[in-house]
């Protein structure tokens, strides 16, 4: 076809501008020089190709929005990465993100998504499927994680051979709907999770309360368990799953400095009682008989304490509405600003109002400015 | 029909807008930031949409699950009220909604980027609160902007538009009273090019009358887009925002 009928916008209605003829793909060009004048005032492209050739202006290109089918840059001197598609030496967008660029690497990081795992997250998941030798957990990416009956703590320790009667009795260690945190071993070549356990750290959830959030709010960081104020304990799954659960002792062990991050709660385990002396000594030495001890059927066990205390209940509920509040105002989420706008959520008698939209925006506002009065804001 | 007036003489159309002019077009995304993974909701002109988009999710069944790219479906909820007078069936596996279905599928089939997503299938739900004529470019622009929010790659935007004849005047963006009165064709546009994802001709339309037509719907169609992305980057920009401030 040859006409193009340009609609401009003018005075808030519709009207036809001018009839172009197009009998070449130039013709077509100008037509869309016309639209871009009625564009509102994004970064255009011509600007932002200047930049990349002098090099590294990051700070304006940072924030660079594309959507899809945008081109971002003609140079074919880039490596595109994900988000972004080649055709004709010309590179473009394929979702609606921030351009980012890492040396000749270009990508677009998309404003949402699913999460996507990548080896050594910490995650948390739900059992949807029993198979063979296999568990299917949901943690939120696009498919299925797979737990192997090999990658998980049996009772009676490390060193137990898997038998034929575990596969049979997969059930009573792991059942659907079965919360657990664990981490991510390797990847699929589709980019599905194998997941693993194998550390004291890992297994099943109990004593606690689940929550999500959007995965893009939790960063990736070398420690995902916390201890907070009220005798609570969060793990902050990378996939965005949350759970909230009474500190049990092992959760206090690993608080303890050198050597009680790494699944060696059992050894201090004994040393709670008296946590001034003789530590360091102790819990250095992780053995494979204490992990034998404490993998013991209890760590499958589907009850929770007996001691939940309805102020811990209520703690829980708390710091869960205070969660959710962060990530109403789609603040990223850490130990310290949990902590911050839990002590600003106690001017709040009513835990059932924090979820007030008011309420979680002055929660937001509150954890943002006492950062900024710090000064560690980033 | 023959009562009402068209297309007057002057130019105008039974709601006041000219030939070449589309209806209101509003539209916001991530409504339903719980219950999917992107989600839209459509004003164009009286047609009301609400688009929800699930996915890349692990299949529900087997025969759903492709090794080499992603299941696309969609579901059609036109409700009961969605028109004038209150249908008596749910229009569920009615004939016509089935093939809406069908064509939205093979439209959006060629616009995502299925075969980065292997194994896994995107389920797109659409609910027609109200419809007002064109529906099946209301329905197009929906999904574009669900898939978009939920962060789905796509190759470019796909906007739809319907364009009547009247006799031998293209009329853009079509309501009930015009689609009912002529025949119309609906295009699915991609990006800002002119070639087309879907042509849509239920109706007879005279041969050399339909360059006219298509000419002026992807003019319109190339509008939508722009709106689309507009409202895309408004989005865009609060949530950079929100996120620098962190």
């Amino acid at each position: 076809m040859s006409a193009v009928i340009t609609v401009v916008k003018k005075n808030g209605g519709f009207q036809n501008a001018n009839m172009v003829l197009n009998k070449s793909i130039q013709g077509f060009v100008s037509s869309d020089e016309d639209e871009d004048n009625i564009l509102d005032n994004d970064i255009d492209i011509s600007s932002s190709e200047s930049d990349s050739e002098n090099g590294t202006s990051k700070d304006r290109l940072s924030f660079q929005i594309v959507t899809p089918g945008e081109l971002i840059t003609e140079d074919p001197i880039w490596m595109r990465g994900h988000g972004t598609y080649f055709l004709n030496e010309m590179t473009y967008s394929s979702v609606a993100g921030v351009v980012s660029r890492v040396n000749r690497l270009l990508s677009v990081i998309p404003l949402r998504g699913r999460y996507s795992p990548e080896t050594g997250d910490h995650v948390i998941g739900r059992i949807v499927e029993v198979g063979n030798k296999r568990w299917k957990v949901d943690i939120g990416a696009k498919q299925y994680a797979v737990l192997m009956l090999g990658s998980v703590n049996l009772p009676g320790g490390i060193l137990r051979r898997k038998s034929e009667s575990d596969e049979l009795q997969m059930r009573t260690f792991l059942k659907e709907g079965d919360l657990l945190n664990a981490e991510v071993q390797s990847l699929f070549q589709d980019g599905s999770a194998s997941l693993h356990t194998r550390s004291l750290k890992y297994g099943k959830l109990r004593n606690g309360l689940f929550i999500q959030v959007p995965s893009s709010l939790i960063v990736r960081a070398k420690n995902h368990t916390h201890n907070l104020p009220g005798n609570i304990t969060v793990v902050l799954g990378v996939n965005g799953y949350i759970w909230l659960r009474k500190t049990s002792q092992m959760d206090i062990a690993k608080d303890l400095p050198p050597g009680g991050s790494t699944g060696a709660g059992s050894t201090i385990k004994s040393n709670i009682g008296n946590q001034n002396g003789g530590l360091s000594a102790n819990s250095t030495n992780v053995s494979i008989t204490r992990l034998e001890e404490e993998s013991s059927w209890q760590i499958y066990s589907d009850e929770n304490d007996p001691d939940l205390s309805n102020s811990i209940r209520i703690t829980i509920t708390r710091y869960a509405n205070v969660i959710k509040a962060l990530a109403y105002c789609e603040i990223g989420i850490t130990q310290e600003r949990i902590v911050s706008a839990y002590e600003a959520s106690m001017a709040y008698p009513n835990i059932g109002s924090l979820i007030e939209r008011e309420v979680m925006e002055s929660l937001g506002a509150d954890v943002i400015n006492g950062e900024k009065m710090r000064g560690n804001a980033v | 029909m023959s009562r009402l007036e068209i297309y007057s003489p002057e130019g105008l159309r039974l709601d006041g807008r000219r030939w070449n002019e589309l209806r209101r077009f509003e539209s916001s995304i991530n409504t339903h930031p719980h219950a999917s993974d992107g989600s839209s909701y459509l004003e164009q002109g009286n047609n009301k949409i609400i688009t929800l988009v699930k996915g890349p999710k692990e299949p529900n069944t087997r025969s759903q699950l492709d090794p080499n790219k992603a299941t696309l479906r969609v579901t059609t909820n036109i409700t009961q009220f969605s028109k004038f007078e209150r249908s008596k069936s749910s229009h569920k596996n009615e004939r016509r909604v089935l093939e809406i279905q069908t064509s939205l599928v093979r439209t959006f089939e060629k616009a995502i980027m299925l075969h980065i997503y292997p194994r896994t299938m995107i389920d797109i739900e659409v609910h027609v609160l109200q419809q007002d004529g064109g529906i099946m470019g209301s329905l197009i622009n929906g999904i574009t902007l669900a898939l978009v929010d939920a962060g789905i790659a796509m190759w470019e935007y796909i906007s739809g538009v319907t364009v009547g004849l009247y006799d031998t005047t293209p009329l853009l963006d079509v309501n009930s009273l015009e689609e009912n009165a002529m025949s119309s064709v609906t295009l699915g546009v991609v990006g800002k090019s002119e070639k087309l994802s879907l042509l849509l001709v239920e109706d007879k339309i005279p041969l050399d009358r339909l360059e006219s037509v298509l000419a002026i719907g992807i003019a319109g169609a190339h509008r939508i887009r722009d709106l689309m992305d507009q409202e895309l980057r408004k989005h865009a920009k609060k949530r950079v925002k929100h996120a620098s401030s962190n």
